[in-house]
């Protein structure tokens, strides 16, 4: 069984290192240390047209820049989620609607949206492992005729670490053929759901690879990454029906300072998207 | 076409204009590398190899790529440098040549051209003096680069013992060396040939380093390593880089340097995980890129040879030695 085909160095353009002014449009306070951003040009446009799964370069002129897969887009802005874990991201999270930010890209590749059609897809992600994953389910379900059955399977270490709860709990469960389980590491006292880590949470769930017919969709820390890829593996899923997206420290997002490399390929340019199976054939240390 | 050598700074004296920057291997403080030529500069075109690579020609350690500013109301305008000068490096030695193949492959293909690089490049003419001798690293030859050869130089200058023949071998070298007639002449030497007493042979050795990835090599190599750097800035052709910005008040200014991989923070990342934690991955990692990654990427070695990071290891950590165990792996 062939694995899903992925485009790899697709990505082109013209002046990669000068980053536009945009402005932020809206904030949604996703959790305490998550907030999105949605970004214009100043005058009003969409910065950049993308596929979903594409990378921006998004920052502030005095502070740096962080590479962030575009998480949602539409005709007329394109949204970035943000955890707040450094310096940069800090002065992100202190942004206000209407203030000015710097913006470069599209980078890197997209989700295999084509090689996906007719399939079964299961999205799995911890924490703010989401985003980037919400980038193709969104893509599905605004194409929701071209795929079959969707489960996400989404966990966090506690209640507040869920991002998107309103999608989450709210809007996705009543998509037509959408299954959303979500589990959290921890006992809370806002939840009373399942409480299992992610890989063992989704074999309780015995989503299976269907002959080929579904495609597992994986974004989470090492550990997660990990234990979930032995779980499908475990069901029967080859590496090839596994794909997922890749994060390295990054600066120029074109292949050329050198740092995000796995063997000769660069996870900016290259990736950030690969199958399972693409990777173990590759000298990663990711 | 033949120059002699007495001929040579009458000609490079006559080279040096208001119009563009010319570098030449020289002593800036003790140390040995390409520098602007001026009146009291004076060139050393006997030592073999500058102590640093001539990558800063193109690819500055430090180099400012745009700056910005802010006003009252947080609106900030983001602001271009006018474009480069016109250099011309004189004396460029033919390890460095490869390594400007390298360069090229890396900044300018792929999908993406970096503008600072190609700005550079289009303006750099490049005289490349063929070497007679070598120094003790000298290892080109093995490395596929002919010691009295470069291909890509827009001049090369064959050391034939008193006289260099001249060849222009771009159209960029024909307009320079048509410049150079009243210190030519007509003929054709035979050029010296360069002895190199440090040899390796890569052969089979990019395809079997691609199945030695968790080999114990890496655990004896990495071992001794400082991860002081000192190959890296000395490589010519390690090109990775940092993007930083200072801003102070209102204007600010966002520059890329060297960056280097033997470093721990070149891969750590916000949240904490560090994929490269530890010197094994570090080293493990430069040497793959020198001999293996490129080769996958671009069909080519990105070791030139040069021998500069064999001669200034603090710990005589020896790529040569590296290639000749993994040859002598069965």
């Amino acid at each position: 069984m062939s694995g899903i085909e992925i485009a790899h160095g697709c990505a082109k353009g013209e002046r990669p290192l000068i980053p536009q002014v945009c402005r932020v449009v809206e904030i949604t306070q996703e959790t305490p240390d998550v907030k999105s951003f949605r970004l214009q040009t100043l005058d009003g446009r969409k910065p950049f047209d993308c596929q979903p799964g594409q990378l921006g370069m998004f920052g502030l002129l005095a502070y740096g820049e962080c590479m962030f897969v575009v998480s949602a887009q539409s005709d007329e802005w394109v949204q970035f989620t943000v955890k707040k874990v450094g310096l940069v991201t800090e002065q992100l999270h202190a942004l206000s609607v209407g203030d000015e930010v710097s913006l470069r890209g599209p980078y890197g590749n997209w989700w295999p949206v084509e090689a996906c059609k007719g399939k079964d897809m299961l999205f799995i992600s911890g924490g703010i492992g989401l985003p980037p994953v919400r980038s193709f389910l969104l893509y599905c379900l605004e194409h929701r005729e071209d795929f079959g059955r969707i489960d996400l399977v989404y966990s966090g270490s506690k209640y507040d670490d869920l991002v998107f709860k309103e999608q989450l709990f709210d809007i996705w469960p009543n998509e037509p053929d959408m299954h959303v389980h979500v589990s959290l590491y921890h006992e809370d006292p806002q939840w009373d759901g399942p409480v299992a880590y992610t890989a063992p949470f989704l074999e309780t769930l015995e989503l299976g690879p269907e002959d080929g017919n579904r495609v597992a969709v994986l974004c989470g820390g090492p550990s997660l990454s990990r234990t979930c890829r032995e779980a499908l593996v475990g069901v029967g899923f080859d590496e090839g029906h596994i794909i997922t997206t890749l994060e390295m420290r990054m600066k120029c997002g074109v292949g050329k300072c050198g740092r995000c490399n796995m063997g000769g390929h660069f996870i900016c340019l290259d990736g950030p998207i690969f199958t399972l199976e693409e990777i173990a054939s590759m000298h990663s240390d990711v | 076409m033949i120059l002699t050598k007495q001929n040579l700074m009458p000609l490079l004296r006559n080279l040096t204009g208001a119009e563009r920057d010319v570098f030449v291997p020289t002593q800036v403080d003790g140390v040995s590398k390409f520098a602007l030529m001026d009146k009291g500069t004076v060139p050393d075109f006997e030592q073999v190899n500058t102590t640093m690579p001539p990558k800063d020609l193109l690819f500055p350690q430090t180099q400012k790529m745009y700056h910005f500013d802010v006003d009252a109301n947080g609106s900030y305008r983001i602001h271009e440098y006018d474009e480069s000068r016109e250099q011309l490096v004189f004396g460029i030695r033919p390890c460095d040549m490869r390594s400007i193949v390298c360069l090229d492959e890396v900044f300018l293909t792929k999908g993406f051209v970096d503008e600072f690089y190609a700005n550079a490049r289009e303006k750099l003419t490049c005289v490349c003096i063929g070497c007679a001798s070598a120094a003790e690293t000298c290892f080109c030859a093995s490395m596929d680069v002919d010691p009295q050869l470069a291909p890509n130089a827009d001049v090369m200058l064959q050391d034939c013992g008193d006289v260099y023949n001249v060849i222009a071998q771009t159209p960029k070298g024909e307009v320079e060396v048509a410049a150079w007639a009243p210190f030519v002449e007509e003929g054709v030497v035979e050029p010296v040939t360069c002895e190199q007493s440090l040899a390796v042979s890569m052969e089979g050795v990019v395809d079997k380093l691609e199945g030695m990835y968790d080999h114990p090599i890496w655990d004896n190599l990495s071992i001794k390593c400082l991860n002081c750097g000192t190959c890296t800035y000395l490589c010519p052709t390690c090109h990775c880089f940092d993007i930083s910005q200072d801003m102070r008040r209102k204007d600010g200014v966002r520059f890329r340097c060297w960056d280097s991989c033997m470093f721990s923070e070149y891969t750590m990342m916000a949240g904490g995980h560090n994929p490269r934690p530890e010197k094994l991955e570090r080293v493990r990692n430069r040497f793959m890129h020198k001999l293996n990654f490129f080769e996958r990427r671009y069909g080519m070695s990105l070791c030139v040879g040069c021998g500069r990071c064999v001669e200034k290891c603090p710990v005589a950590l020896d790529i040569t030695r590296l290639i000749d165990d993994v040859a002598a792996i069965g």
